[in-house]
């Protein structure tokens, strides 16, 4: 026997499924948020480039450990200064607080961490590479046998469990220096506090709220 | 030099624009005064039934040219999901211009050809379509064309808004239409040229095969067309004067395309082909009233052929900002 629903108590019915759908969908977010509520730490990742010698120990440690291809790695090596004073510009994912990269990414595989890291969801990744196109830094690598864009991403999980980036633990003559930036006793801290630790190319407008730099006098 | 994006994104720009701008040339002329009066009318036939075929050969060498999103096709239905993504609002113009450009052919189609629409009456398996033909054709056909050229000038600027969009990432591509404002000047230069392209298939190729290049009104189109190439050239030069004048990395992407590696290809491809060359056989054209055979295919080709460069140009010229 069809059920008999006059039309205005079928658009009521309607009318209150689609308030309670739109009330639901903020109660939703704020459980999954406060599931993954931690300590909010904030990193943050020096690279001094008076020390660095561009030996690549840090190339080399991320791929290993990030089991890349060879020649692929999320450190690139920029040669910069003049025959007399050669120096070297180590760049890779600057955790921008406003990335670009996720901004273009058409599927949201692209997203922040509520403590400043910038991730990839390779499940949502189709391989369209404009992330590439948009991240002024070039942090981007295209890992063709997976078909994804993929970046540094903080070895997260050995930071997490209290341990260091590879590439902070491979760099021999200490360049890269690693830390708490919301522990104002750190050495991280102090070095921004100070003003000597900036962040790369900031009229980019990306605003980095991990890696910084010491930059050499040109 | 950027090697993320190569010939496959380059011809699905060309097709993109070429397949909206025929739409709009269709459209331009669906709405004359006395276009009911022919019968037979090739450039607006051409233009609606190419429009949609065009723009789905594009879309499939884009997912072709796709990661694991080639490999695992449901991942493209992600592709609708970021809303600040220019990516994500090419997906949507596309996933609506596709089906509306088709219907448009297809009714241009029955309109021109009514045997066509009685054969198609007569099938006893469409007698449940009976409904469909008694609405209004010319009408029904006009509404999509109407909402087809909104689309259309969607899909022929979000072409170049796609590249102008990664901002200072490649300062070359994200270029301002006038300096110090935050307006890109490539999405204008797409449309100009996906214009063009179009204009070179419908008028120069195929109304001059088909109709001897003698159609209402063909003088003020090749005119119109003549300012389209001149309006093309400005945007070009503006273009390239002011990455040069911008140094850095936008000044090396005008290096290489004036100087360096990339030179012939902007030499040959767009000084003469897509400019000096269709600028003769135009001003031409227009001081005659209409093409002759030769003048309307070699014109037509070679825009045809400097608008695929054009993309691939400005796609390969694409120098990342310097750190």
């Amino acid at each position: 026997m069809p059920v008999n629903i006059s039309r205005r108590r079928f658009l009521g019915l309607a009318a209150a499924a689609g308030v309670v759908a739109v009330a639901g969908v903020p109660l939703l977010k704020k459980e999954a948020s406060s599931a993954e509520e931690g300590p909010k730490a904030r990193y943050a990742l020096i690279i001094d480039t008076i020390k660095c010698t561009g030996c690549g120990a840090c190339i080399e440690a991320c791929r290993l450990r990030n089991k890349l291809p060879e020649g692929l790695s999320y450190i690139r090596r920029i040669v910069k200064g003049n025959e007399r004073n050669r120096w070297f510009l180590m760049v890779q994912c600057q955790h921008c607080a406003k990335p670009p990269c996720a901004t273009v990414c058409p599927t949201n595989a692209t997203y922040r961490r509520e403590d400043g890291v910038v991730l990839i969801d390779e499940r949502l990744c189709v391989g369209c590479r404009y992330c590439m196109q948009a991240c002024p830094y070039q942090a981007r690598v295209y890992d063709e046998e997976r078909g994804v864009a993929d970046k540094c991403w903080l070895c997260l999980p050995w930071v997490l469990g209290g341990g260091l980036p590879a590439c902070v633990e491979a760099c021999i003559p200490g360049a890269r220096i690693f830390g708490r930036a919301d522990d104002p006793q750190s050495e991280v801290a102090q070095l921004i506090a100070s003003g000597r630790a900036k962040p790369l190319h900031p009229e980019f407008g990306t605003e980095p709220s991990i890696l910084f730099y010491i930059m050499q006098e040109e | 030099m950027q090697t993320a994006w190569g010939w496959l994104v380059a011809i699905y720009l060309f097709l993109g624009g070429l397949s909206a701008g025929s739409l709009l040339i269709a459209v331009l002329f669906e709405f004359y005064k006395d276009r009911e009066r022919h019968d037979f009318f090739p450039i607006t036939l051409a233009g609606a039934t190419v429009s949609g075929p065009l723009l789905i050969l594009g879309t499939l060498l884009l997912i072709f040219d796709l990661g694991a999103g080639r490999r695992e096709p449901w991942r493209i239905f992600f592709l609708f999901a970021n809303f600040s993504s220019a990516m994500t609002w090419g997906v949507w113009l596309l996933t609506s211009f596709i089906p509306v450009s088709l219907l448009y052919g297809f009714l241009e189609f029955l309109d021109i050809f009514p045997k066509a629409r009685q054969w198609l009456k007569d099938r006893r398996w469409l007698r449940w379509t009976s409904f469909l033909w008694n609405l209004p054709l010319r009408r029904t056909k006009r509404i999509f064309a109407g909402v087809g050229a909104v689309l259309a000038i969607g899909v022929a600027t979000y072409t170049g808004v796609l590249l102008s969009a990664v901002g200072p990432a490649i300062p070359f591509w994200s270029t301002p239409l006038f300096p110090g404002v935050h307006f890109p000047l490539m999405p204008l230069l797409f449309l100009v040229s996906a214009l063009s392209t179009a204009d070179a298939l419908t008028v120069d190729i195929i109304a001059t095969l088909f109709a001897g290049g003698r159609f209402p009104y063909s003088r003020r189109t090749h005119l119109i067309h003549l300012a389209l190439i001149i309006a093309e050239a400005l945007l070009i030069s503006h273009l390239l004067l002011h990455a040069f004048g911008e140094g850095g990395a936008a000044a090396e992407s005008a290096r290489q395309i004036v100087l360096g590696q990339h030179a012939p290809v902007f030499w040959i491809f767009i000084i003469l082909l897509a400019i000096v060359f269709p600028l003769v056989g135009h001003i031409y054209a227009a001081g005659l009233g209409w093409h002759m055979l030769v003048s309307g295919l070699s014109s037509g080709i070679s825009i045809l052929l400097s608008g695929l460069f054009l993309r691939y140009l400005i796609l390969v010229s694409g120098v990342p900002a310097f750190l």
